[in-house]
C-alpha cells in the first residue's frame, strides 16, 4: 500500500479483504526525486505534491507537474504518491460497489447493459468490461517517454510507460502489469523530451476533486513550425492510458497549427464506439487531442 | 447442492442474494488429467492385455472382388463439417482455458467467432445428417447392444458367441459421437445467449435477458461442458493418431478407405457399399 | 466592482441590528473545540452499525442473527419488532393526528429503498458490529420496485409501495394518503417526443382566465424541463448518541430545532416530553434534512435502553446518501404566453415531484405558489403529483419546490425574452412582485398576498451593480472556443412565520440572559435573533448570553429552522420578550421609585425617570425576586407554549423573567426575494465552463447581522448553483440500486467551482409587517443561484442545448456536436 487512497476504500468498504497489508511508507528509497545520468528518477512513494513542487520537474517536465497538480484535491495530493496514481484501480461506480462484474471475477458488465449508467466509462479497446483508468499522471508519463522500474521475485524489471498498463482483453482484472510480489519501484524520465512544447488538459466536472473524464498530454518538438518529434496519450477514454501512436506518426513533420491537429483529432478516435451515455467523450478526445497539437487560442475578454 | 458448490464458484450479486458465476477452474485440469489417464490407460491395456479382435465370420468373396479398391466414407460436405467443427472446436478450447491457466492474451473475440461458425456448422450438420445423410447409422441399434454384451462377456472370460464386424460406425464412435451432442450442445446452448452479454456483430449487448441465478448456473453448464470437451477432445485426438486406427482418420481426410480395413473391421450387411463403376460416389447417402 | 458588501452601511439608526458581531459560537467552531454529537463519550459506551436492505422493496420473511450473537462483544440487536409505536401527534388546539400508517420508523421488515436501515447492532466497537452485521442471514421475498417516477405511471407499471405509488390528500381525512395512479398509453405518447405526457393529476388549482391568456398571447412556449434529485449531503451526518438516566433519555445529534425534536422524539419514541433530554449544541448543516433531527436517532436510543448501555451510531458518507435526505426531482412542462412587451397573460404549470418512498413533501404544490409569486401571471393553473418511488427518502430541502418551480420557468423566460427581443432584465421587472403582490393558489376563492415585496428595486440595483448592461453589450461573445454568457434569476421563497415565544432572564449580576431554543445549524440565527431584544433593552452586546443547544436548560418553544422562518418568527419573539422585560422594568421601578411604569425609560442598562432617580438592571432583577409572582416567572403568560411554561417554571427565581408569546399582527405573508446574476465562460471544445462573476441582491427586510446574512445569500446560492453545475443522483434501473453513492459522486460544488469574488448586496428595506422588519434569507436565493447559471449557459450556447440540470461537458458537447439536444430528458437518474 502506498498512500492508502485507494486502499482505504475497498478496506472500509468491507470489499476487499487482504490477510497482510505492507505499508511501504516507511522505506526512505522509494521516495525523492533523483537525477540520473539521463534524467531524472522518481521514488514511487514520492507524493504527487513534492512531484509538483519540485523545482527540476516544474523546470523541464512540467507536464508531469501540471498532470498531477490536476489530480484529486490538495489534501489528496499530499497523501497520494506517484507510483499510486498510476496504479490506481479503476472508478467505475458498479465495481467499486463491490458488484461481481469481470473486473471483480464475475461474468457480467453492469456498466455495458442497455439500462446500464456510463458517462464515465470507455470509448476504445472495451472488452467486455468497459472501465477506465482515472490516472492523471499516467498519460504524462507516457508522453515523458518514462521508464517504470519494477521489482519482480525474478529481479528488477524495467519496461514503458505505455506497457506498465493493460487492457481487459488481455487481463481483466487488473489495469497494470503488476502481479503479486511485485513493486514499482521508480518512474525514470529521459531527458529525451525535457523542456519539449508540453500540453496538458484535463476535463471533469467540478475545478478541483474530480477524476477525469478525458485528460490529454503531450510533448512536441517543433523546428520551424514542424511538429519533428511528439508523443501523445490520452487518458480516460479506456481501461489504459493510451498511447496514440497512429497520430503521432501522421503529425510528424506536418506544420503544429490546428489544422493538422484537426486531423489528429478525427484520426485519434476511429474506431471509438460510444455507450449510452459517455458518446460526448468521443468530441472531446477529438478536440483535447487537437489541442494538444494544435494549441487553444486564450481568451482575453474587454473589462 | 453440495457437489455444485465445490465445483463452482460463487458471487453476491448486487440484490446480497449468492448466485453462481462459473466453475471452479480447477475442473480444467481435473478434465485434461482425466484424458490424459484414459489414453494411458487405454494405450497399456491395448499394448499388453488387449486379444486379437475376434470377429464372426460373414465374410463374401465374391462382394470383396466386386467392391472398389477405395471404399467411400465420408462425403466433402461431411469432411468439410468435421474439419471446420474441429478447428472451431479447438480454437474455443485453446481461448477459453488457456487464458484461465495464465497464458493471457486477447481471446473473447476469437472465441465467440469460433463458438459462431461451430453453431453454425452445427446447424448445418444437423440438418444435413437429417435429411442428405442416414441419420441413424450414428445411433446405436439393438446389434450394436447385442455385440456390445457379447463383447463384455468374452471379456470377462464368460462363454458368448463373437461379436458381429460394425457397422459404419462402431458403438464406440456412436456412443462418443452422444457424449460430443449432449456437450456441444450445451456448449453451444448456453453460448449462444452468452453471445448476448459480450458485444457481437449479432445483438445489442444484453446480460438482462435472465435473472443472475439462471445466467450463473448457465456458465456454470457451460463450463462443465468445456472442460468435460477438454477431455472428449483429447480422446478424440489419442484414437485418431493411434495407428490401428489411422484408416479410419484417413478416411476423413480423404474421403475414403482401404477395401482391405473395411473388409477386416466393417460388416457389409450393416455397412453396405454400393458397388458402382465409379468410386466417386458416396457410400453414406440414403440409400 | 463598486459597491462593494464591505462598503455598504445596514443598521443606520441600530446599535446591534444590521452591524457585525463575533457570535458566541464562533471561536469553538474554528479552533475545532466545537462538540458534535459524534465528539461526545460516556462510560461503557457502545457502538452500533445498520444492516441495509440491499433489496430497493422486500419484504422480510425471515432473520437468522443468531451467528452474529455469538460473536464476542455483540450486545443486541435491534429490529423493527422492537420499535414502539409512533403516538399520534397533538397539535397546540387539541387535534389528534394520526401516526400515518406509511410513515417511516428508522427500520423496518418492508425495506422501500435499497440502502433502508432493516435492524442494527450494538457491539463493543464498530468493527464488531461490523463483523456482526455480516453474519446475519436474511431471507427476503422480492416485491416489485420502480426508481423512475414516470415508470410508475406506465399503464402496467410497477408501484412502489403495496398500495400504490402517489400521494393523495383526501378532503376531510386526516393526512394525506397512499393511492394508485396509471396513466394511458395516450398519455404517454409525448414522452416518445422527449415531451413530459400530461395524465390525471390528484391536484390542480387556477385562476384567472387561461385561454384568454393564451388567446392573446404574441408568443406561446411549451417547454419539459428536469430538476436534479439532489442530497443534501450536510457536511455532518446524522450520527447520534444516547444513554439513559433515571429513567430519562439524553440524546446527543444534530438538528435544525432544540426545543421541537424533542417533541419528535416523544412521539417516535412514544414516551413523555419531560423523560428526554436533548443535546444538540453545534449541527454541521441542515438545509432541511434535520427539520427534527432524522428519525434513525431513536435507534442508538433503543439500542442503549436494550443493552444498558450508552450507544453511539456513526452514521458513514455512504449511510448518508440513504438516510440523509435529498430534495425530490421535478420532471415538469410549462406552457407561457407572453405579452409582445413580456408580460406573462397565462402560465399552464405541471409538475412530478419524485417523492421518494416516504412522507409526502408539499414541493409539487410549493412550486406553484413560487411560480405564482415571483411572475405574477395574469392567469393560472397548477397540476401536480406527488409520486413514490423505491429511491431514498426526500425531504424539504433549501427552497423546497422553490427551486424546481424557479429552474423550470426560469429557462423559458429567457427563451422568450430572446425570441421577443426583450432585455432580460426588462423581462423580469415587468413581470415581478410589488408590494402587497396577490399569488396562487386561492383559498376559498381568494388569491393570498405577500406582506411586501420590493424585488422590484433589488433586480434595479442589482443589474447596475453587475453592469448588466455593459456585460450584455460586450462584443464579441466569442473568443476561439470560448464563449461567454450572462444571465439572470429572480428567486423568492416563504420568509418567515408567527405564534413562537421568547423568554429571557435578567439576571441580579445585570446581564441579560437570552434563552434560545433555536437550533444551530451554522446559520448563527440561533444568536443573531437575540440581538433584536438586545437593542429593544438597550443592553450591550457584552452584556448579554445566550443559552441554546441542550432542553434541560431550559429553552422556551421556537420555530424550527427551516422554511427560512427563524430570522422572522424569532426577532418577533426576542422582541416581544424583551419589550416584556422593558415593561417588567418599568413597574418594578414604578414600584421602588413611584410614579408610573410609563413615565421610566430603559436605556444604558438602567430604567429610569427623567431626573427622578433610577435603578439598574441588577437591582430590578432582584428587586424582581423579591416580588415573586410574573416578575420572576412564579407566574407565567397564559397565551405562551407549554413547553415555555415548564422552562418558565424551572427558571422562576433566577431573576426578572420575561417571556411572551409573538403576538404581533401580520397582514398577509411573509417572503423574501433575491435577484441573482451570473456570468460563465463555455469552452465550446470540451463542455468546460466557468462562472465567471456572481452577485446576489436581496430583498429580505431590514438586515440583522450582514456577515450571516452574506453567508446565507451566496452560501445558499451556491446549493443553487450546485443544481445546475453537476449534483444529482445516479440509478442503476436493473437492480434499483444508487450508484452514485459516494461523496465524491454528489459532487456537491467546491471553492473552486465558483468565482474568486461572489457578490451580495441586500436593501435593506424593512418588512412592513413585523416589528424588527426582519425577514428569513436561508432559501429565496437558492432557485436564484441554480437558474442564473442554466440562462447564462443558454445566452450562451443558445436555446437547444439542455433540457435538464445539472448541465455538464457531457450534455454541452454531445447536443453541440448534433445540433439539437440529445439528452432524453424523461430518463430519471442518469
Amino acid at each position: 500500500m502506498a498512500g492508502g487512497l485507494d486502499s482505504f476504500d475497498w478496506l472500509k468498504d468491507r470489499i476487499k479483504r487482504p490477510k497482510v497489508l505492507v505499508d511501504l511508507s516507511g522505506i526512505a528509497e522509494l521516495k525523492g526525486v533523483r537525477t540520473t545520468s539521463d534524467g531524472i528518477e522518481i521514488g514511487a512513494m514520492t507524493t504527487l505534491s513534492e512531484v509538483v513542487r519540485h523545482p527540476l520537474i516544474k523546470e523541464k517536465y512540467s507536464l508531469l507537474a501540471e498532470g498531477a497538480e490536476l489530480a484529486a484535491s490538495p489534501q489528496i495530493r499530499n497523501q497520494g504518491t506517484l507510483g499510486g496514481n498510476v496504479s490506481q484501480d479503476t472508478r467505475c461506480w458498479y465495481y467499486r460497489a463491490g458488484w461481481p462484474c469481470y473486473r471483480a471475477g464475475g461474468n457480467i458488465c453492469y456498466a455495458d447493459t442497455p439500462t446500464g449508467r456510463n458517462r464515465e466509462h470507455a470509448i476504445l479497446h472495451a472488452e467486455r468490461c468497459v472501465a477506465v483508468n482515472p490516472s492523471d499522471s499516467a498519460p504524462a508519463l507516457i508522453a515523458l517517454d518514462a521508464k517504470f522500474v519494477l521489482r519482480t521475485p525474478k529481479g528488477e524489471r524495467i519496461v514503458d510507460a505505455e506497457d506498465y498498463f493493460i487492457g481487459p482483453d488481455i487481463d481483466i482484472t487488473r489495469l497494470h502489469i503488476l502481479k503479486p510480489g511485485d513493486l514499482l519501484t521508480a518512474i525514470r524520465i529521459p531527458s529525451t523530451w525535457a523542456g519539449s512544447k508540453f500540453y496538458f488538459e484535463k476535463v471533469r466536472d467540478r475545478n478541483v476533486w474530480d477524476f477525469p473524464l478525458l485528460n490529454v498530454a503531450s510533448a512536441m518538438q517543433v523546428s520551424g513550425g514542424t511538429i519533428e518529434r511528439i508523443r501523445l496519450s490520452v487518458n480516460g477514454a479506456a481501461a489504459r492510458p493510451l498511447r496514440l501512436k497512429a497520430v503521432e506518426d501522421a503529425v510528424r513533420g506536418k506544420p503544429a497549427t490546428a489544422a493538422t491537429g484537426e486531423m489528429a483529432g478525427q484520426l485519434a478516435v476511429q474506431g471509438a464506439v460510444p455507450l449510452q451515455f459517455n458518446a460526448y467523450k468521443i468530441p472531446l478526445m477529438r478536440n483535447l487531442v487537437k489541442r494538444a497539437i494544435g494549441g487553444v487560442e486564450e481568451a482575453k475578454w474587454a473589462s | 447442492m453440495g457437489i455444485l458448490k465445490s465445483i463452482t464458484e460463487w458471487a453476491t450479486n448486487p440484490w446480497g442474494q449468492n448466485v453462481p458465476i462459473h466453475i471452479a477452474w480447477f475442473l480444467i485440469w481435473v478434465a485434461a488429467l482425466a484424458g490424459l489417464l484414459f489414453l494411458i490407460v487405454h494405450a497399456i491395456y491395448v499394448r499388453y492385455f488387449a486379444k486379437a479382435e475376434e470377429y464372426a465370420d460373414d465374410s463374401s468373396p465374391t462382394l470383396a472382388t466386386a467392391l472398389p479398391k477405395r471404399i467411400p466414407r465420408h462425403s466433402l460436405a461431411a469432411r468439410l463439417f468435421h474439419w471446420i467443427m474441429a478447428a472451431s472446436m479447438f480454437t474455443l478450447l485453446i481461448t477459453a482455458f488457456l487464458p484461465k491457466i495464465g497464458l493471457q492474451f486477447d481471446w473473447v473475440t476469437y472465441h465467440w467467432i469460433a463458438g459462431s461458425v461451430l453453431t453454425v456448422s452445427i446447424l448445418f450438420h444437423i440438418v444435413h445428417a437429417s435429411f442428405w445423410l442416414d441419420f441413424w447409422a450414428i445411433w446405436p441399434d439393438r446389434a450394436d447392444l447385442i455385440d456390445a454384451r457379447r463383447r463384455v462377456l468374452r471379456f470377462m472370460g464368460r462363454p458368448a458367441p463373437p461379436p458381429r464386424k460394425f457397422a459404419k460406425y462402431p458403438l464406440e464412435n456412436k456412443l462418443y459421437h452422444g457424449a460430443i451432442i449432449a456437450t456441444g450442445l450445451a456448449a453451444i446452448g448456453t453460448g449462444v445467449f452468452m453471445l448476448s452479454r459480450v458485444r457481437t456483430i449479432f445483438f445489442p449487448r444484453n446480460p438482462y435477458l435472465f435473472s443472475d441465478m439462471t445466467w450463473g448456473l448457465m456458465y456454470v453448464l457451460h463450463g462443465l461442458a468445456g472442460v468435460g470437451l477438454i477431455a472428449l477432445v483429447t480422446v478424440h485426438v489419442y484414437f485418431a493418431v493411434r495407428p490401428e486406427k489411422l484408416d479410419i482418420t484417413k478416411s476423413m481426410i480423404f474421403g475414403s478407405m482401404r477395401r482391405e480395413f473395411y473388409l477386416k473391421h466393417y460388416d457389409p450387411q450393416r455397412w453396405t457399399v454400393r458397388i458402382q463403376p465409379s468410386d466417386s460416389i458416396s457410400t453414406d447417402r440414403k440409400a | 466592482m463598486a459597491d462593494l458588501p464591505s462598503e455598504r452601511q445596514y443598521g443606520v439608526g441600530y446599535k446591534l441590528i444590521g452591524k457585525n458581531y463575533v457570535t458566541a459560537d464562533l471561536l469553538a467552531k474554528v479552533t475545532g473545540r466545537s462538540k458534535y454529537a459524534e465528539d461526545f463519550r460516556a462510560e461503557g459506551m457502545l457502538f452500533c452499525k445498520l444492516l441495509l436492505s440491499p433489496l430497493p422493496h422486500a419484504r422480510v420473511k425471515h432473520i437468522d442473527a443468531s451467528q452474529a450473537l455469538a460473536l464476542p462483544g455483540v450486545r443486541a440487536i435491534l429490529t423493527a419488532d422492537d420499535l414502539p409505536a409512533p403516538a399520534d401527534t397533538v397539535t397546540d388546539n387539541g387535534t389528534v393526528i394520526k401516526a400515518s400508517k406509511w410513515g417511516e420508523r428508522g427500520l423496518t421488515m418492508e425495506p422501500v429503498y435499497q440502502g433502508e436501515p432493516i435492524l442494527a447492532v450494538a457491539a463493543v466497537d464498530e468493527l464488531t458490529a461490523a463483523e456482526a452485521i455480516e453474519r446475519i442471514q436474511i431471507d427476503f421475498e422480492h416485491l416489485p420496485f420502480v426508481v423512475d417516477p414516470l415508470d410508475t405511471l406506465r399503464p402496467d407499471g410497477p408501484n412502489p409501495r403495496t398500495d400504490g405509488n402517489i400521494w393523495v390528500t383526501p378532503s376531510g381525512a386526516q393526512g394525506p394518503a397512499v393511492a394508485q395512479l396509471k396513466w394511458t398509453d395516450a398519455d404517454f405518447a409525448e414522452a416518445r417526443h422527449g415531451r413530459l405526457p400530461i395524465g390525471k393529476t390528484p391536484d390542480e388549482w387556477s385562476y384567472g382566465d387561461l385561454d384568454a391568456g393564451f388567446k392573446a398571447a404574441a408568443l406561446v412556449l411549451d417547454e419539459t424541463f428536469v430538476t436534479p434529485d439532489v442530497s443534501h449531503q450536510t457536511l455532518e451526518s446524522r450520527s447520534a448518541m444516547a444513554y439513559w438516566q433515571n429513567g430519562k433519555v439524553y440524546l446527543h445529534t444534530g438538528t435544525q430545532s432544540t426545543t421541537q425534536t424533542r417533541t419528535a422524539v416523544a412521539r417516535w419514541l412514544n414516551i413523555d416530553l419531560d423523560k428526554i433530554v436533548f443535546i444538540s449544541e453545534y449541527t454541521g448543516g441542515g438545509f432541511g434534512s434535520k427539520v427534527t433531527g432524522g428519525v434513525s436517532m431513536i435507534i442508538p436510543a433503543l439500542l442503549a435502553k436494550k443493552a444498558h448501555a450508552p450507544v453511539m451510531m456513526r452514521i458513514s458518507r455512504e449511510e448518508e446518501t440513504f438516510i440523509g435526505r435529498a430534495r425530490p426531482g421535478f420532471p415538469g412542462r410549462m406552457k407561457v404566453g407572453f405579452s409582445k412587451e413580456g408580460r406573462i397573460l397565462a402560465l399552464d404549470m405541471f409538475v412530478i415531484s419524485d417523492n421518494g418512498p416516504y412522507e409526502a413533501q408539499g414541493d409539487a404544490p410549493t412550486s406553484g405558489h413560487m411560480v405564482s409569486l415571483l411572475y405574477q401571471p395574469q392567469s393560472m393553473r397548477w397540476r401536480g403529483v406527488t409520486v413514490l418511488t423505491n429511491t431514498p427518502p426526500r425531504s424539504a430541502q433549501s427552497s423546497p419546490g422553490g427551486l424546481q418551480g424557479i429552474a423550470i420557468i426560469e429557462p423559458i423566460i429567457a427563451k422568450a425574452a430572446r425570441r421577443l427581443g426583450v432585455d432580460q432584465v426588462a423581462i423580469r421587472y415587468i413581470n415581478c412582485p410589488e408590494g402587497k403582490a396577490r399569488y396562487g393558489p386561492p383559498v376559498q376563492g381568494q388569491l393570498q398576498h405577500a406582506t411586501s415585496a420590493f424585488i422590484k428595486e433589488a433586480l434595479q440595483r442589482g443589474a447596475e451593480q453587475f453592469k448588466w448592461q455593459e456585460r450584455v453589450a460586450r462584443s464579441p461573445k466569442r473568443i476561439g472556443s470560448k464563449v461567454r454568457g450572462v444571465g439572470v434569476s429572480l428567486s423568492c421563497y416563504v420568509g418567515g412565520t408567527i405564534g413562537f415565544d421568547g423568554l429571557l432572564v435578567i439576571t441580579p449580576e445585570g446581564r441579560v440572559r437570552f434563552q434560545s431554543g433555536i437550533g444551530n445549524l451554522g446559520t448563527e440565527s440561533v444568536i443573531d435573533v437575540h440581538r433584536a431584544g438586545a437593542e429593544v433593552l438597550g443592553i450591550p452586546w457584552e452584556r448579554c448570553d445566550v443559552v441554546w443547544g441542550d432542553t434541560s436548560k431550559h429553552l422556551p418553544f421556537s420555530c424550527v429552522s427551516g422554511g427560512s422562518q427563524t430570522t422572522h418568527a424569532m426577532t418577533r419573539a426576542s422582541h416581544a420578550a424583551a419589550m416584556d422585560a422593558r415593561q417588567k422594568l418599568q413597574e418594578i421601578a414604578a414600584k421602588s421609585l413611584g410614579g408610573k411604569p410609563e413615565e421610566y425609560t430603559v436605556a444604558n442598562e438602567r430604567v429610569s425617570r427623567n431626573g427622578h432617580g433610577s435603578m439598574t438592571f441588577a437591582q430590578a432583577a432582584q428587586r424582581a425576586i423579591e416580588l415573586g409572582g410574573k416578575y420572576d416567572g412564579h407566574e407565567a403568560p397564559a397565551d405562551i407554549n407549554k413547553m415555555t411554561k415548564a422552562s418558565i417554571a424551572a427558571l422562576a427565581g433566577q431573576g426578572l423573567l420575561a417571556a411572551a408569546r409573538d403576538n404581533y399582527p401580520r397582514d398577509g405573508m411573509t417572503h423574501s426575494y433575491v435577484a441573482s446574476f451570473a456570468e460563465i465562460e463555455v469552452d465550446v471544445e470540451t463542455g468546460k465552463y466557468y462562472i465567471v462573476d456572481f452577485l446576489a441582491y436581496a430583498d429580505v427586510g431590514t438586515v440583522i447581522h450582514p456577515r450571516a446574512l452574506g453567508g446565507q445569500v451566496l452560501g445558499r446560492s451556491i446549493l443553487g448553483i450546485g443544481h445546475a453545475i453537476g449534483q444529482k443522483w445516479v440509478f442503476d434501473p436493473q437492480y434499483g440500486a444508487m450508484v452514485s453513492k459516494r461523496f465524491h459522486h454528489n459532487k456537491p460544488p467546491t471553492i473552486l467551482d465558483l468565482p474568486v469574488n461572489m457578490q451580495w448586496a441586500a436593501l435593506d428595506i424593512p418588512d412592513p409587517e413585523t416589528p424588527v422588519g426582519a425577514r428569513g434569507i436561508g432559501e429565496p436565493p437558492v432557485g436564484g443561484g441554480c437558474a442564473s447559471i442554466l440562462n447564462a449557459l443558454s445566452d450562451a450556447l443558445g436555446d437547444g442545448i439542455f433540457q435538464r440540470a445539472p448541465v455538464n461537458a457531457d450534455t454541452i458537447l454531445t447536443s453541440l456536436e448534433a445540433g439539437r439536444p440529445m439528452q432524453h430528458p424523461l430518463i430519471a437518474h442518469i
